[in-house]
């Protein structure tokens, strides 16, 4: 090595210490999975995105306990509950306990006569008050008498009764021992709201070593503990991703190491392979880092996916080395096609960069950073391994010979064209199912975890949230408004049949315009007293019964009015906390619908009314259809991007085509065989097949590249080899993960390079001659 | 409400006096025997809050194990349903029918139980929400029930059933708040 060599070599190295020195002080690893979500088109779209950040639904914590009786499990539950509430990480901890419920109570009963809708001067009048009497005499002496009769001297009306209806409506979870219980008594159920959004995986898995912890001391350690929910999956899904992902990646290495030491037999050379995917990794994430200030954790992940492409580069370099020919010399004769390979990647991740996604605009970057990275620093292995240094096995040179695909070559377009015409039509068939829909499945979730889910939800019944009823304002008043209008009319609907019921947010905050019309139909101290003193008159009670009641509204008259404030630190605030969100510029106050019969029908009602129904779960669908349609358009335009590339560089559209031509095959049968395999796509496999597309395009380029005689002949055809088999052996690896996503990309690319392998031997090649025949 | 739970133990006191004891497990299999039964009641209910006792009457409908219904007649029209787990209030007089599952409103759900577990001779599921006293012999019994969750006695201080082997004559309510209700019955088994 001359000594400019190493003085090249140790600033290098001095840039990536540098590198990774100001990465470990600096960098922030993102693990909120929006980034990963496309920027919201509609106001629809923004607020299913909301729920799905900080929705009520995304942020609940199914959870339960089981394996001891139903006294132990009621105690369990209870201390469980005390446990997370004194924790601070929860919202609100509910285990149907109504002992707990004591501030809500008091709240409602000193400000009923703003909270109920029943209330109107009518009710106050002699008359209704008559009504009213009769109908509490009649109460008094059915079985329930017993549990009215302390706050009846209070509420002759009945409202604390009205307000109760709309705030718990039936079909709760059944309770045993003063607990909630599953339907099979076996389990006692809690559910708790976390203070964090779902997305928040870190603050997720905190949550969830929480409950673990305490149930474990609420149980003595005995009971078993099943916690459902999406932001637990997100975490649950991490942790056995990073754990898989750790384990998978050493067997990888190990295999990739072993690939390496048998085709080079020099452990200098292996170690100088390592060299380019080093820098490609420390200066992409860099360059992410820089340019977006931090890191998401599926960049991370997939962009080392893509950046494995440059663990080839050198492989390319050293294998193609001709006996007795220095490095400099071979990377000057093979310089041309490398850089082209290097170049195609870039241009395909151009496309993603330039992406209004943050997180696939992460993914570009960290790309072109690092696969350009990696073939500078494919230069520097030149200059480092001193000619020699790779004995590769003579009799080695000639096995890869690739002769199925060589004998096959002759009915091979045939067949093949054959094979891609029947993928294509298989998949123009498939593609109403070719794609997953579910945004859920971004983070996709074992199904064993789905049944639990379902099965928690089912016996607490909370809600699946899929209609909402969207009242707008510009301010929060205004969209309390709209809601109540919007309850009338739901109101009618449900008489009509057409759902179960709903929630509203005005129900738990009216209105201030709705609050002041129920304060002004109270009458004053002197009629109240009068119109009263008349009703009981007629009625079994006697004089004097209902002072309290007098007391009382001669009370609420006085009193302010009810505001969010008011309601803040109760279950009632975190309710409407929940429902009554800031939208962009204003608010919405949500009316999520149960029992919904016909979706649509009630949607278009809605919108005649002049309200606005959302189906979240088609919403998701067209977000997700949205997404995968930018994104295939920007996969597209790489491909775009390629092809001009390879024409200009290539200058010829023929020699580009047979580079381009059975890479796209591969690309497109990797898909025909998914689909055959019952596998719907997902953005993991579309990234997949950017990096088929870059390493197929590798092999194909080789392949294409003029041969000098046959013996650099076979050196192509033993670097393809070599290349293909440390990617086979390491995606090979993934395809054996238990986790959806490190699965999906396995597959996609071992298939894809497989392919891609096959179908460049048999048609990038030239067909016949050396430009050195007979040497 | 001192005063009625120790006017109820009095008068439990009083009866075991006259009689020797009786486990309340000695009068379950001649009410459990009956399948299924048909009563008139008259209720009458004194409150603090009336002016003069309520009094309904109407008709008592069992049929083993936990089906009840009872159907007031005078002076309107009140058809209350007892069927597993849910009671349906059906007031004719109103247009009105509600149902509630007796899961959701624990109290409700102790305070059917007692008659309901009677009736049915269940001595398991009274002993789950009462404190049991039987008095008299089994052809003429009184059986007092003592609520023991402190969120049913803050409603209910003491409930008295009275029968004659597997009838029931009698049930009387003494409330926490002082209110009492006693409904006499004349029940014919089938």
């Amino acid at each position: 090595m001359t000594r400019a060599r190493r003085a090249v070599l140790a600033a290098w190295l001095l840039v990536l210490a540098a590198c990774a020195a100001w990465l470990y002080t600096h960098l922030t690893v993102q693990t909120e999975m929006t980034v990963f979500l496309p920027p919201s088109a509609t106001p629809a779209q923004r607020l299913l995105l909301g729920q799905l950040r900080e929705g009520v639904a995304s942020r609940t914590m199914l959870i339960e306990l089981r394996g001891a009786d139903p006294v132990a499990l009621a105690r369990a539950s209870g201390e469980l509950a005390r446990a997370l509430r004194s924790s601070g990480l929860f919202a609100l901890v509910a285990n149907g306990d109504p002992a707990l419920l004591g501030a809500e109570r008091d709240l409602v009963l000193a400000h009923r006569y703003l909270l109920s809708p029943a209330v109107t001067a009518q009710r106050f009048s002699t008359e209704g008050l008559a009504a009213a009497l009769r109908e509490d005499a009649e109460l008094l002496a059915s079985p329930a008498g017993a549990l009215l009769r302390p706050t009846l001297p209070r509420d002759p009306t009945g409202e604390l009764r009205e307000i109760g209806r709309l705030l718990a409506p039936a079909g709760g979870p059944r309770l045993a021992h003063g607990v909630w219980f599953s339907r099979d008594d076996g389990g006692a159920l809690l559910s708790a709201q976390t203070r964090a959004p779902a997305f928040d995986v870190d603050a997720q898995a905190r949550a969830v070593a929480t409950v673990r912890a305490a149930a474990a001391q609420a149980g003595a350690g005995r009971l078993a503990v099943a916690i459902a929910g999406p932001g637990v999956f997100a975490a649950q899904m991490r942790e056995a991703i990073e754990r898989e992902s750790w384990r998978l990646s050493a067997i990888a290495s190990l295999l990739v190491l072993a690939i390496l030491a048998v085709a080079y037999r020099s452990a200098g050379a292996v170690a100088a392979c390592a060299l380019p995917v080093a820098s490609g990794l420390v200066v992409g994430v860099t360059a992410v880092a820089l340019g977006f200030g931090a890191i998401h954790g599926i960049t991370l992940a997939f962009g080392a996916t893509l950046i494995g492409e440059t663990v080839d580069y050198p492989s390319y370099l050293l294998i193609h080395n001709a006996p007795g020919e220095s490095l400099w010399r071979t990377l000057a004769r093979i310089g041309a096609t490398l850089r082209l390979a290097v170049l195609t990647t870039v241009f395909g991740a151009a496309a993603l960069a330039f992406s209004s996604f943050a997180g696939l605009a992460q993914l570009g970057w960290l790309t072109i950073a690092g696969v350009a990275a990696g073939g500078l620093a494919t230069a520097l292995v030149a200059a480092i391994v001193p000619p020699g240094a790779v004995r590769l096995k003579r009799s080695g040179l000639a096995a890869p010979r690739f002769a199925l695909a060589g004998r096959l070559r002759g009915a091979a377009p045939w067949i093949a064209a054959i094979l891609v015409a029947l993928a294509a039509a298989f998949i123009v068939s498939r593609r109403d199912r070719l794609w997953d829909e579910d945004l859920a499945n971004l983070s996709p979730i074992p199904e064993a975890a789905k049944a639990l889910d379902q099965r928690l939800r089912a016996e607490l019944g909370a809600p699946d949230l899929r209609y909402l009823l969207v009242a707008r304002g510009a301010e929060r008043e205004a969209a309390l408004e709209t809601s109540e209008a919007a309850e009338a009319w739901l109101t009618g609907r449900v008489t009509q049949g057409e759902l179960a019921g709903y929630d509203a947010a005005s129900r738990y905050l009216p209105s201030r315009r709705a609050q002041q019309a129920r304060r002004a139909a109270l009458p004053d101290e002197a009629t109240l007293a009068r119109n009263l003193a008349a009703a009981v008159r007629r009625s079994p009670f006697r004089e004097g019964a209902f002072a309290p009641f007098l007391a009382d509204v001669a009370r609420a008259r006085g009193r302010g009015f009810l505001d969010a404030e008011a309601l803040a630190g109760t279950a009632l605030g975190v309710k409407l906390s929940a429902l009554l969100v800031r939208d962009g510029e204003g608010w919405a106050a949500l009316a999520p619908l149960r029992g919904v019969t016909d979706g649509p029908r009630l949607a278009a009602e809605a919108r005649q009314a002049g309200f606005e129904l959302l189906d979240l779960k088609e919403e998701s669908n067209r977000l997700v259809g949205g997404y995968r349609a930018q994104s295939l358009r920007l996969f597209a335009l790489g491909v775009a991007a390629i092809a001009a590339l390879l024409a200009l560089s290539l200058r010829s559209v023929g020699r580009a085509l047979r580079v381009l031509a059975p890479v796209a095959a591969a690309a497109l049968l990797d898909v025909a065989l998914l689909a055959l395999l019952g596998r719907q796509l997902s953005l993991f496999n579309l990234v997949a097949l950017l990096l088929v597309v870059g390493v197929g395009l590798n092999y194909a380029l080789f392949f294409e590249r003029p041969q000098a005689d046959p013996a650099e002949g076979a050196r192509t055809r033993l670097a393809i080899a070599v290349c293909a088999a440390t990617t086979l052996a390491v995606f090979g690896c993934l395809m054996l993960s238990q986790a959806p996503v490190l699965r999906a990309i396995g597959e996609t690319v071992f298939f894809g390079c497989l392919l891609a392998a096959a179908l460049s031997a048999a048609f990038a090649g030239r067909a016949a001659g050396y430009t050195r025949p007979g040497a | 409400m001192r005063v009625a739970l120790s006017a109820v133990l009095l008068s439990a006191a009083c009866c075991a006096r006259a009689a020797p004891p009786l486990a309340p497990a000695e009068l379950m299999p001649a009410l459990a025997a009956v399948a299924a039964s048909h009563a008139t009641f008259i209720e009458t209910k004194r409150s603090a809050l009336l002016k003069e006792p309520l009094v309904s009457r109407g008709t008592l409908a069992y049929r083993r194990p936990d089906s009840l219904e009872k159907h007031v007649t005078e002076p309107y029209d009140e058809r209350i349903v007892l069927d597993g787990g849910r009671l349906t209030v059906d007031n004719r007089t109103r247009g009105r029918k509600t149902t509630v599952s007796l899961a959701s409103v624990p109290q409700l759900g102790a305070l059917t139980e007692a008659v309901r577990a009677v009736r049915a001779g269940d001595l398991a599921a009274l002993e789950l929400y009462f404190e049991l006293r039987a008095e008299g012999t089994p052809e003429r019994w009184t059986l007092s029930l003592a609520p023991r969750a402190e969120d049913v006695s803050r409603y209910v201080a003491g409930i008295v059933v009275s029968g004659a082997a597997g009838r029931i004559t009698r049930i009387e309510v003494a409330e926490a708040s002082g209110d009492r209700s006693v409904m006499d019955i004349r029940e014919e088994p089938r």
